[in-house]
């Protein structure tokens, strides 16, 4: 099958035109033909193939060059480097009204949306009654555009887009506009437009909407493509990765605060770990952990335990006085504390867990090790942890 | 390109009639008045304050002369000044929207001719009316003649609005070029009345041509033929093509700076 839209190392390079004398070097060089080196690099390298039926989500944090990828691949620029192919007819719904005239009424803007969408003055008039039922904003597209609302202004666009019968549907997150009853005719129509064997291409921030509407997702990070493949292997690096930044910065707070004490952690070590470190679990495995204390007076520390997921936030923790379990003693001055959470609940994401020694009496935290581990598996739950649960029907 | 037909150039020029022509006041109205006023403006000041007289001219006088080629000049004057600035004016367009962009350009000129040429023929029939004997059948004439200005204007407009993303004065520099050009053009005086060798090398001013050929077709009923009948629709006809040229090979980069 032929790929929809095909990106072959796609680079977009800005030159720097914001004073007159960099507006005219920069000519100066296009004139010759040459490159132009001063600027910056929004995209590097980026390659992609769409599918038909493979619907695709571009996630990134923002400044990342998701918006000049859809720019590229609408044809709204050109990429400096690399090329674009476009198979299919396809409808892109990327800033607020975009192409639409404040001065001109609702109407006049339809007229001209759909001219460039590409329908004939006849498939216009077969359409309008239904455009303008999908839009539902009453008398107000007899107005100018600019007394519209926002979410008026969404509305009549995705409107002329629902009626231009494209195959492939290009949005940024404009549908975030619309209020609630719109969103919810607008993913009406995108998941029927998608029984139909079309296909979405959409820019999000929401993982949500992102795994529930998507096959594939890139991540774009920086101009560069991080991780492209399957939508929730790509959404889970993507997410991890902003909580590891999150609790990095939190970990940093915590060293400046100094956390010290008489009693220290030998080690502490995740068992079922394979040879480079690292831990992947599958859902409902076993998790072992074993802690190493050292206590300098021979009297046994406490040992603390906590799950959290990557960006910090506690999922478990239990203390063995909790439980009043007393170590295993290594010699004068160690004691070993081992722990096995059984048939770990955790929806697949990245996490971590610590250890920590406490004082014998379990009131002050003296020492804090960390190791990470990850659940893997293809989910559409929501949360960290799978609440047992049970469907009451009939 | 299937130009005409397309769509999307229609709605253009439709917009670019309403609002630069018709969403005035009296909207359709200033269509024929606004050049009939014109012309009542120039017939007082050349006839009676400056008692200009045309040797050539004769019996038609100097108004019908001066009207004649005064129409054709405005619209192709104003088309390009009007599209120098379009590529930045539709910034929000070109950046969010893919399409040909060089329909702006074109369909802004394609609109100031339609509307000049409308009060052409206004003018034309308030000329008869007032007297002057106007050579009907030379409109079959004068035709072609104005088709090769539009294609000459849309040549030059494609340029400078290409020109005018890179170079944002380009906008403020054609306006005096422009009344430069509109005097050094045979338009409010007669080119018999210059002295050489300036009335050489007037001839190679391709608007020249347009004004005498329209005079001689609509005016003095003068057929006679000469090889600038030629080389000028040559000149339109390159014009337009070295200009859908230039700005085809940049419109890639418009995007990059706007």
């Amino acid at each position: 099958m032929e790929p929809l839209i095909r990106l072959q190392g796609v680079s977009k390079f800005y030159p720097r035109v914001h004073r007159p004398r960099e507006r005219l070097r920069a000519f100066a060089s296009l004139m010759a033909g040459k490159e132009i080196r001063e600027g910056a690099e929004v995209l590097h390298d980026v390659s992609l193939e769409i599918m038909p039926g493979q619907s695709f989500g571009i996630i990134g944090e923002n400044g990342a060059g998701k918006s000049t990828l859809l720019k590229i691949l609408t044809g709204v620029i050109s990429p400096s480097r690399g090329s674009v192919e476009v198979n299919a007819r396809m409808a892109a719904l990327l800033e607020l009204g975009a192409g639409f005239q404040p001065e001109f009424s609702g109407i006049d803007n339809v007229r001209m949306k759909s001219a460039l969408l590409g329908m004939s003055p006849g498939e216009l008039d077969k359409n309008l009654d239904s455009i303008l039922a999908f839009a539902d904003i009453g008398d107000y597209v007899y107005e100018p555009v600019k007394h519209y609302s926002s979410g008026m202004v969404v509305r009549l666009g995705f409107a002329v887009v629902t009626a231009s019968n494209p195959e492939l549907l290009i949005t940024d997150e404009v549908l975030a506009v619309g209020d609630e009853s719109f969103q919810k005719k607008c993913i009406r129509w995108i998941e029927s437009f998608l029984e139909q064997g079309n296909t979405l291409l959409m820019v999000s921030h929401s993982m949500y909407l992102v795994q529930k509407l998507c096959h594939r997702a890139l991540w774009l990070h920086e101009g560069h493509a991080r991780e492209l493949g399957d939508v929730f292997s790509v959404t889970q690096s993507y997410l991890a990765y902003h909580e590891e930044r999150s609790a990095s910065e939190r970990r940093d707070r915590q060293a400046q605060r100094g956390e010290s004490g008489l009693y220290k952690i030998s080690e502490l070590l995740l068992p079922q770990q394979d040879d480079d470190g690292a831990l992947v679990l599958q859902y409902g495995d076993d998790l072992k952990a074993e802690l190493v204390l050292h206590s300098p007076d021979g009297i046994p520390p406490v040992a603390l335990f906590g799950v959290m997921r990557a960006d910090g936030t506690p999922v478990y923790g239990v203390a063995s006085d909790y439980d009043q379990i007393e170590p295993e003693q290594l010699d004068d001055q160690h004691y070993r504390y081992r722990i096995c959470f059984e048939n770990l609940p955790l929806l697949p994401g990245s996490y971590s867990i610590r250890g920590h020694a406490m004082d014998p009496q379990g009131i002050r935290l003296c020492d804090t090790a960390e190791l990470r581990f990850s659940v893997s598996g293809a989910s559409r739950e929501l949360g960290m942890i799978r609440l047992p649960h049970r469907w009451n029907t009939k | 390109m299937n130009l005409f037909s397309n769509n999307v150039f229609r709605q253009l020029v439709s917009r670019a009639i309403r609002t630069d022509y018709l969403e005035n006041l009296t909207g359709f109205a200033w269509l024929i008045l606004q050049p009939l006023a014109m012309l009542a403006v120039y017939a007082f000041v050349f006839t009676t304050i400056f008692k200009a007289r045309i040797p050539e001219a004769g019996p038609v006088g100097f108004v019908p002369y001066l009207a004649i080629a005064f129409w054709p000049w405005t619209a192709f004057s104003e088309s390009i000044l009007r599209s120098s600035n379009c590529i930045s004016a539709n910034a929000a367009l070109i950046g969010k929207v893919a399409f040909p962009s060089e329909m702006l350009p074109l369909s802004t000129v394609t609109a100031t001719f339609l509307m000049n040429m409308a009060g052409y023929l206004a003018v034309l029939l308030v000329l008869q009316l007032m007297g002057t004997p106007i050579q009907w059948l030379g409109i079959f004439a004068a035709i072609p003649v104005l088709v090769f200005l539009y294609i000459f204007a849309c040549g030059l407009a494609l340029f400078v609005s290409a020109l005018q993303v890179f170079i944002r004065d380009v906008t403020q520099i054609l306006a005096p070029l422009m009344t430069f050009w509109f005097f050094t053009t045979p338009i409010i005086y007669s080119s018999s009345l210059l002295p050489e060798p300036f009335a050489t090398v007037m001839k190679f001013n391709p608007m020249s041509w347009y004004v005498a050929r329209l005079r001689d077709f609509l005016l003095l009923g003068n057929y006679q033929l000469s090889v600038f009948d030629l080389l000028v629709p040559m000149l339109a006809v390159l014009v337009f093509w070295g200009g859908l040229t230039f700005f085809r090979r940049f419109s890639a980069h418009f995007e990059d700076f706007l």
